[in-house]
Formats: structure tokens, sequence, C-alpha cells
């Protein structure tokens, strides 16, 4: 019987998988139904467990069912998102604020994937293709038309990031690994919208990904690029540095000689 | 042919009376020459106007070879690969032509919209200076009025050229513009479409800013920028109170030479500030925006500085939206406020403040020595009202990116300014006024009672003191003259001038005329040190 | 050859004496002469001095040494310039990190070579010129009274010779006949850049509108991505949105600027409130829109209702959406009614529906104006 049985828990997962393909974020809405909850986790989930249980039970609750008020579920939400939250330190949550910011991973590179591994075969949800390298072979001037349409609203045009409301904001990208920026698109963490693989497809990803990797990071051709905010430091440097060299300029050639 | 002898001596002599003979300029040349300019720092931040202005109508020109003014729908492809095979305006494909396929294009682009930016904060800084001194005084209304439109003729030089690249941040900037002619009550729409030939964008608006951002305002720009300068020449450069100078005479230095030769110098080092900037300092990266399409937009989307100060006071205004219900009902967007109702009141106040201010002083003088802003408390804390009202809207211009990076609510950034620009011009007033009162009382100490010299000395009864050296005769306190007080013993003379030189003495220091702990014991120095400084 | 000078000024600087000088006369130095020139145009030179007592001294050769290296700096800098200008690789080139310096080499040696000049220039004016106090006098304040009333005088004869108020129909008929060369002047201006904003109804419609057919029916306008293909509910997943596109010609260009839609698929609670919102309204508009949703998707004019820009920094989790330009938020969930900032109406919704290949359609175009705000908006 157990060949039966693995053969089932095969088939299961290639129906996750297929579901996943076709229906993307759809599926996930239904995932909690149809996830295989009491089959047994491969190794490197379990690993992923024992860290969970210790690092993330606390507020996600146990089998991340999430808790009221301090969590939220994690079934269905996919490897992508855990490797985004974990992988860039955004979780675990250091303090309370409008959101989870960026900073210095508590879990390294291998234990974030076992935790991914186990939250995705928990309920399952999108997830990131292999390799570390997801820009090379993208085609930049078609990334960089994604870019400008969905991207640089919240972005900005050199991927500095911008202000949100009340406190949130779109961090910068310009200085991100390629897995972060897939996982971002897949999981739509915070309070950015989804890209799936249905709306962007895995190809565009790669696309805009390039442009990030290829355009937003090569060296700008005008000289130091005042942080790539706009007219507001371009007016800043224009008081800082031109008119007060000029003012200075004027004092030595009125002062007495 | 025998050869003529040339007597070289008197050659010049020669052809100056031949020149003479015809055109009779001998006697204006000598008066141009001969005319005297008051020299200070202050007086040269016109220049630096006129100096950028030059520089602009120079790229301006390089510019214009190469840049094609249409909306004409183009596929890229330059040299610039991550925008190749992007559907564009010609306009936007020949900005990036003249940033990439042209050589040196961008370094001229880069100076050009550089110059514009110091053009325009030179008028500012320049206007300051004028206000705060109370240039603008009679005789000099009428400059000051011409002043005041160039800048915001300035204004509109500085929106078209912004606009005329056609990328994603101008093109954004073109759909405020058009929605903010589109909030004037009863003529919003019809102005609109009559600019825009139809509705936004159309697809003439590039080359109707074209004509007006080369020819038209330049043109216009051109001839009030000579007015000012004839006026300036006509009615003599205002100048400071000192020694020797009074309300009618000008004490400076002749135009030719030194006065020649400074300005000669000066535009060169404006245009050298200029070059400097473009190298170091990348301006309007328009590759990065992309060609303008009405869904694409950036996070800390801002027009240039000069025009951040709208920007800000739109983001300000609250959702107050009129409605008038006659008929169908009409509309008055809250829109209309802060950037048509706020320019004009902006536009039309300071023309009038001359007439104002001689009005309430009735004072119908003609002034041509300046006043030091201390002197004139009221002015001086209008002014730093005026300078702060200013500020706290261009900084809500850029709240924003503030927000961002210096990790603010946003929220909390509009509300900051909502509420700043209501309290903080009060307090500057008030700040203003206090300050200039204190320095107008130290001041009237320094004169009364001489200057601190540092040193320390005790009373037979055990007080310590400071010997103050006095500055008149007797212990007389001297009149207030309007200029500087010497306020350190060195400016009398006493502790041996500063060193000259810029980085190091270009001679040997005076030697210190006394020796430390005797301070210097002739009765006083004389008038004219008091007063030959600056 | 003797000129004539006026006694220059009444306060006390230079003589008020007419002097003669004699430009031939040997002994008067040519300083002299100088001086004589600028009196006779009011100006008094009261202080003159050279800036070395010395001539020749070290200190001035030393200071036009220094003028002269601060030249040869200017033509360094200038043939630097010329140079790389070039032999420097200039070709755009992703990832090269030479091309990427030209542009601040040529600015900085252009920018040093000028500011050498500067200071070269102007180290020679101010450094090796003699340092002068010029004084001149100003005349305010007109001419005299006689050459007013001079003037005055002439105009007001003109003004009578031309005789206006004597012959009364020359001036009605002057102006009558003039006040058409005038609008002569303006007409083709004025008529030429007039244009009619309510034509074809522009202000309030969009790409969205049905299209009509050949035979009489209509078409619903499908929703499409930027590139024109046609967008499937699966298309979009919760939590995601999309801009859509008019599925007509042109429907992605700015030809139809006022029709970018943001599509967005609301989790399945937010699609819940935002149901009941629609039934209900908000603030003036009040009218039903419960049939606008399909499914949990729901789709608002990208367009702000403030200033027009691209109101797209969508929040998926408050549901906020914010433009980046004037920081106007407005709630998804609550018919896109404005919660903070400048605007004052809420963003206009498109009615959705899907068709029989499953496509995204536009049920109608917007029923509330799309794009800022203007005066004779109902």
């Amino acid at each position: 019987m157990p060949r039966s049985r693995a053969r089932r828990r095969v088939a299961s997962a290639l129906r996750l998988i297929a579901a996943l393909v076709f229906a993307g974020g759809l599926y996930t809405a239904f995932a909690p139904a149809i996830s295989a909850q009491d089959a047994p986790l491969s190794p490197a989930a379990m690993e992923g467990k024992a860290l969970f249980d210790t690092s993330c039970i606390s507020c996600h609750g146990m089998n991340a069912q999430g808790i009221e008020g301090r969590g939220p579920s994690l079934i269905g939400v996919g490897g992508a998102s855990v490797e985004f939250q974990v992988g860039t330190g955004r979780m675990p949550l250091g303090s309370q604020g409008a959101q989870a910011v960026e900073k210095p991973p508590v879990f390294n590179e291998e234990q974030t994937r076992q935790l991914a591994q186990y939250v995705q075969e928990l309920g399952g949800g999108p997830q990131l293709p292999e390799g570390n390298d997801l820009h090379s072979g993208g085609d930049v001037a078609a990334g960089g038309q994604i870019f400008r349409l969905n991207c640089s609203s919240c972005h900005a045009f050199g991927g500095g990031g911008g202000a949100l409301s009340s406190g949130k904001f779109a961090p910068r990208i310009s200085d991100t690994d390629d897995r972060v920026i897939w996982a971002a698109m897949l999981s739509g963490p915070q309070n950015m919208p989804v890209f799936g693989d249905n709306q962007l497809t895995p190809d565009q990803k790669r696309d805009v990904i390039a442009y990030i990797q290829e355009t937003l990071k090569d060296r700008d051709p005008g000289g130091f690029n005042l942080g790539r905010l706009g007219p507001t430091t371009e007016g800043l440097a224009v008081f800082v540095v031109g008119i007060t060299a000029l003012i200075f300029t004027a004092l030595w050639i009125a002062g007495k000689s | 042919m025998k050869r003529r002898k040339i007597d070289l001596k008197t050659l010049p002599a020669k052809a100056g009376n031949e020149v003479e003979d015809r055109l009779g300029v001998a006697t204006p040349l000598r008066s141009i020459i001969n005319k005297v300019f008051p020299d200070h720092w202050s007086f040269l931040l016109g220049e630096i106007a006129l100096f950028s202005f030059i520089v602009l109508l120079l790229t301006g020109t390089f510019l214009t070879l190469f840049f094609e003014p249409s909306l004409k729908e183009v596929t890229y492809d330059g040299s610039y690969t991550p925008l190749r095979g992007v559907h564009m305006s010609a306009a936007y494909a020949s900005s990036l032509d003249l940033s990439f396929d042209v050589r040196g294009g961008l370094v001229m682009r880069q100076m050009h919209h550089w110059s514009a930016l110091v053009f325009m904060a030179a008028i500012i800084v320049h206007m300051l200076r004028i206000f705060f001194t109370g240039a603008y005084r009679k005789p000099r209304e009428v400059n000051w009025i011409i002043g005041s439109l160039l800048f915001w003729i300035g204004f509109l030089a500085g929106f078209t050229g912004y606009s005329l690249p056609d990328d994603a941040l101008s093109g954004t900037g073109l759909r405020i513009a058009s929605a903010i002619m589109l909030s004037i009550p009863l003529i919003g729409t019809w102005l609109t479409s009559s600019i825009f030939n139809g509705e936004f964008p159309g697809d003439i608006i590039i080359s109707r800013f074209f004509i007006a951002h080369v020819l038209l305002i330049p043109a216009l720009l051109v001839a009030l920028i000579s007015v000012h300068l004839a006026l300036v020449f006509k009615q003599k450069h205002t100048q400071w109170p000192g020694p020797g100078r009074t309300n009618t005479n000008v004490v400076g230095e002749r135009f030719f030479p030194r006065y020649t030769i400074k300005q000669a110098g000066f535009f060169m080092a404006v245009a050298g500030v200029i070059a400097v900037l473009a190298g170091a300092l990348q301006i309007n990266p328009i590759w990065l925006f992309g060609p303008y399409e009405a869904g694409v937009v950036s996070a800390a989307s801002q027009p240039d500085w000069y025009v951040m100060f709208l920007d800000g006071s739109t983001r300000l205004m609250p959702a107050w939206q009129i409605n008038i219900g006659i008929g169908n009902g009409y509309v008055i967007p809250p829109i209309f406020w802060p950037t048509v109702v706020l320019p004009g009141i902006l536009t039309t106040l300071p023309l009038l403040y001359p007439f104002i201010e001689a009005r309430l002083n009735k004072d119908n003088k003609i002034h041509n020595l300046l006043q030091r802003p201390r002197d004139v408390p009221q002015r001086t804390a209008l002014g730093a009202m005026a300078v702060s009202f200013f500020l706290v809207l261009t900084l809500s211009g850029g709240n924003d990116v503030i927000a961002d990076k210096f990790n603010i609510s946003l929220n909390a950034m509009t509300w900051a300014g909502r509420i700043g620009l209501l309290i903080v011009p009060p307090i500057a007033y008030w700040v203003t006024y206090r300050i200039c009162l204190g320095l107008q009382q130290h001041d009237r100490e320094v004169l009364a009672h001489g200057v601190e010299t540092g040193i320390i000395r005790r009373s037979p009864d055990g007080r310590f003191y400071e010997v103050h050296q006095p500055l008149g005769h007797d212990h007389e306190a001297l009149p207030y003259a309007g200029w500087v007080v010497p306020k350190k013993m060195n400016r009398l003379g006493a502790l041996g001038p500063a060193l000259k030189g810029f980085f190091r003495p270009l001679e040997r220091p005076a030697e210190a005329p006394v020796s430390p702990g005797h301070p210097p014991v002739e009765a006083a120095p004389e008038r004219r040190e008091i007063e030959s400084k600056h | 050859m003797t000129v004539q000078t006026t006694g220059s000024n009444g306060n006390g600087h230079g003589s008020s004496v007419p002097e003669e000088i004699d430009y031939d006369d040997p002994r008067t130095t040519r300083f002299e002469k100088v001086k004589a020139a600028a009196r006779q145009d009011g100006v008094d030179i009261v202080h003159y001095e050279p800036q070395f007592p010395e001539r020749g001294s070290r200190l001035e050769k030393r200071m036009s040494r220094s003028v002269a290296f601060m030249f040869l700096l200017v033509g360094l800098f200038g043939t630097a310039f010329v140079v790389l200008y070039i032999v420097w690789p200039w070709r755009y080139e992703q990832g090269d990190v030479m091309m990427k310096y030209y542009t601040p080499l040529l600015g900085a040696t252009l920018g040093l070579a000028l500011l050498f000049l500067a200071f070269a220039i102007l180290t020679w004016g101010k450094k090796l010129l003699p340092k002068e106090v010029s004084i001149q006098d100003r005349h305010d304040g007109g001419a005299p009274e006689g050459d007013r009333r001079a003037v005055g005088q002439t105009l007001a004869y003109m003004v009578e010779e031309l005789g206006v108020k004597r012959r009364p129909l020359l001036g009605l008929a002057a102006a009558a006949g003039l006040a058409p060369v005038a609008v002569v002047v303006a007409a083709p201006l004025v008529g030429g850049l007039i244009k009619n904003p309510h034509a074809d109804n522009q202000m309030f419609t969009t790409g969205w509108s049905p299209i009509k057919e050949p035979n009489g029916g209509t078409r619903l306008v499908r929703l499409t991505r930027d590139d024109g293909t046609p967008i499937r509910p699966a298309d979009v997943s919760a939590g995601g949105q999309m801009t859509v596109f008019p599925g007509i010609p042109e429907g992605a260009t700015n030809a139809h600027a006022d029709s970018p839609t943001l599509l967005i698929h609301l989790r399945p609670d937010d699609a819940a409130v935002a149901r009941a919102n629609n039934v209900k309204g908000t603030g003036h508009d009040k009218f039903d829109r419960s049939d606008f949703m399909y499914g949990d998707y729901i789709a608002y004019s990208k367009i702000c209702t403030h200033a027009g820009c691209p109101a797209s920094l969508y929040e998926q989790q408050t549901n906020r959406l914010l433009c980046p330009c004037h920081q106007s938020q407005f709630l998804i969930t609550d018919n896109a009614k404005p919660v903070f900032g400048p605007a004052s109406r809420s963003l206009p919704q498109l009615p959705l529906d899907v068709d029989e290949e499953g496509y995204f359609v536009a049920r109608s175009d917007y029923q509330a104006t799309v794009g800022p705000d203007f005066w004779e908006r109902p």
C-alpha cells in the first residue's frame, strides 16, 4: 500500500502545482480546503517546522493558522511570501510600525528556505523558481515598459521608493536581489498588490527584474544622480551648491582688495 | 608703388577721429566709461540672473538644432537600449537623441537645465536683496515691477521648457497645468481646449509650447531685461550709506576698467559654476522617466523648484469644493484657489507694495541710499513672513520625498504644512521684528559706550568689568549713520587688520600696534576708520 | 586743444571751479587728462592708489605670475575638454563605466576652464589694477521746472492742433474706423485658437463608451492590457491590480488620455464591503452602483479627479488609492471616495461585466465625469 499512497501524494502535489500554474492567486482562496494537511512533511519542511515552532508560532499560531489580533494565517501564502518576509528580515517583526521594515535577517538562507518549504507544504501557494539569477536573458526594454506602468507609481522611476499613506512606504528596490523582487511580485507583501504569474508571466517578471538590475543599477550617465529624487534634490542642490558658490564669489569680488 | 609710411603712434588717434566724424560716439562713450558703480557683494546678485540667462540663450540655441517639437508617434531606435522599440513622441525621441546620440548633447542639456534653475534662484535672491534694503523705493518702483514680472515670465519659460521633452514627468506636469486651467470658472474648458486644441493632450501642444519657449517668452525676457538694465543705468545704482556717500552721489568705481573687468570675470564664474554643476550632478534624467503616457506616473512627481510652491499649495488645500446649484449645477473645484487665486495674489501684492509702503509712510522723497534691514523692522519682518510662507509651501511641494526619506507619515506632513502655513509666518514676523530691534539696540550701545575690548579689569572694590573702547570723543555718543558699526577692535585698526589672501597671506601681517593688556590709549580713532568698512 | 570742464558737484569733493586742461601739454600726465575727462561727466576720482607702491616689486611679480598661471590653466583645461570630447568613449552602452564619465568630464573641464578664466580676470582687475574711489553726481528728479513746462506745452499744443475737440466727428470716425482694425488683428488669433470643448461631448465621454456597429447595434468595449490583449477574471489575483485600457484602436495611447482604468481584484471580505457601499453610494453622488462590480472585481478611473494624475498607488491591505502628485487618497471599498488630501470628488467607477468569451467588458461608459473638475460639470 505505501506505493499507492506515494503515488497519491505525487498526484496531489502535481495537482497542486498544476492548479498553481493555471489559477495562481485565485487558487489561494480555496487552498486550505484541499491542502494535504495530513501528508507527512519533507525533511526540509520538518526543519522549517522546528524553526517555526520556536520563532513564529507566538504570532502565527499552531500550524500557521494565525492568531486573531497578532498575526495572520499563513495557510496558502506560499513559499514566496516566506522567502520575502523572512529573507529580507521583515519577519520576525521587530517593532510595531506602519509597516514591517527591512532589517538584517534573523535566519540564514538555508533556514529561510526550510521555513518556506514548511509553509509551502502546509497550505500551498505561490513558489519561487530555482536559482539566484532570475534576470539574465530578460528583455530590458519590455521590462522597462512593465516597470513604468506597474511599479514606478510607488517605487519611483529610479527605483528609489516612495511614500504611501499614513507612514507606509514603498521601499527602495534598486539594490534588491532577484529572488526578493520576484517573491514580492508573486506574494504582494504588505500593501503591495499581487502580480501573480497569471498577470505577469514568469518571462515578464524576468524582463522587469532585468530592467531593475541592468538599467536602474547602472551608473548614471549624467553625473551624480542626487538620489534620483527628481526636482526636489535638484532644487536643493541649486541653492546649496550653485547659488552658495556664486554668492561667495560675489563676496570675494566686492571685498576690499 | 611707393609704400606709404604709417606712423603707428598716431594711428589710433587718426582712426578714432575718422570714426568720430561719422558716428559721433565719443561723448556718450566717455560718459559710459566714466559712469560710477557702487561696489558691494549684494549688488552682484542680479548679475547671476543676467549671466545665467546668457548661458540659457547659448545652450538653448544649441538644443533647438536637434530638438523636434512634435507629438508625432515614432518608434525609438537610438543608442539608449533600454528604450529601444518603445513607441514615443518625436519630441521625446529627439530629446533622447540629444542626450545619447549628439556628442556632448547631454552636457549641453544639463547646462541648460541647471542654468534655468540658477536663473530663477538668482532672481529670487536678488529680489530679496532689493526688498530687504528698500531699493524699490522711489524712483525705482518701475524696475521693481519689471523685476517681479521677470520672475513670472521666467516661471513660464521654465514650465514650457520642462514640458517640451514630453517625458512622463513633464507630461504629468502638463496634465496638472491643464487641470488648473480647467478649474477656472466659466472659461476653464474653453481656455483649455483652445490651448490644447481639443481634449488633453491633443496633438499640437508641444509645437505651441516650443514656439513660446524659444521665441515669444525669450523675446519678452530680453526686452524686459534690457529695460531693467537701462533703468539701472539711467537711474544709477543705489548705494549703502557710508563715508562720503549721500543721497545725491554715487561712490564706487568707474565702469571701465575695474567694474567691467569684475563683471566679465563674474560672468565667467557663473558660466563655470553652471558647467561644473552640469558635469557633476545629473538633472532631469528623462530616459528613466520614459515617454509620457496618461496611465504612467512615478512616486515623487515634482515640478522644478520654482514651481514647487504652487505644488505645495495644491497639496495643502483642503478638499473644499463649491457647488453652485443653478440650472444643471456648476462647480468651483478646490484646485482653483491654490493655483489660480493664490498666484494672482502673489503677483499683485508685490507689484503694489512700493506704493502701499510709500503711502503708509507718507513718503514722496527720492531714495538712493539703502536701508539696513534692522533699521526697518516692520518691512524686514514682513519680508521674513513672506519668505517663510514661500518656504512652507515649497517644502510641502516635496513633502512626499521628505516623508519617505525621514520616515515621517505623509498625512502628518500634509497636516504639518497646513498648520505651518498658518502659524509659521506670524512667528517669523515676531521673531524677525525682535531680532531687528535687538540689533538696533546693540548698535546704539556700541555707539554710546564703545567697542568691547575683551580686556577684563578689576576695580578697587573687587568688581570685574570689561574695558570698552569709546568711539566718539570725550565719551560722547556718536549718531547712528545707517551703516555698519564696528564691533571688534581689529575693525578699529587697534589689533591689526585681518590677513589678506584667499588661502594664505599675500602680504605680511601688519604688526599689532600695542602690547596685550595695554588697551590703545589714543583718544579715539578717527571718524574715517569707523566708516571705512566694506 | 583746450577743454572747459564745468565744476562737478557741490558736496565738497573736487573743485567746483571750472578748470582748463591742455591735452597737448606734455607736462600734464595722462592720468590728469583722464581725471579731467571724468570731471566732464560729473565724476571725481578721489582716490586712486596703485596696489603696489613700488613698481615691479616682488609682490607684484608674484601676483602677475599667478594670473599668468591661471590663464595657462584655462588653456590646459580647454584643451583637455577638446581632447576628451574627441577621444573619450561617448556612445551609450548599458553597464559600461567609461562612457558614463563622458558628460562629467566635459562638464568638469569646461567648468574649470571657465572658473580659472574668471579668477584670472578677476585677480587681474582686483589685485593688479589700482584701487579707486570715484564719486559721481546723481541728477535725480528729472528736468527742471522750465523744461517740463516746455515739453508739456508742446504736447498740449500738438493735441490742440489735431483738433479732436473742435472736430468731434473726426474723432468718432477715427475710433469707429480703427476698432474693426483692432478686431482684424485679434480675429485670426482668437478664431484660430478657439475650440469648442463640448464638441462630441468630449468632456463627458471616454474610450469606454460602447461602440456603435454598422448594423445599428452596439458592442461593449473590452478591457485590455497596454498591448491590446483582453483580460479574463483569472488574470488578476486577489489583492492584485492591473491598469487596463479600452479595447479600441489607439485605446492605450494618449489619444484616450482619460480612459486608463485600474482593475482591482479585491479580497473576498473587502469585496463584500465594497459591494455593500456600492449600493449605498457616497456623499453627493448617491446613485446605485450595485451592479458595477463583477464578482470581487472592481474598476475605477485611474485619472485623479483632482488634477488628472494617474492615482495608482494602490495599497492592497488598506484598500487606499494614493495619487502621487498631491497625495489625495481614495478608499476603494467605499466608492473610491476621497478620504484625505485635496481631491473633493470620488473616482468614477467603471461598470464591469464579462462577455461570452470570458473577457472583461465595460457594461457602459463611466457614469460620472472622468478627470479633473471644471465649471460646467453638472
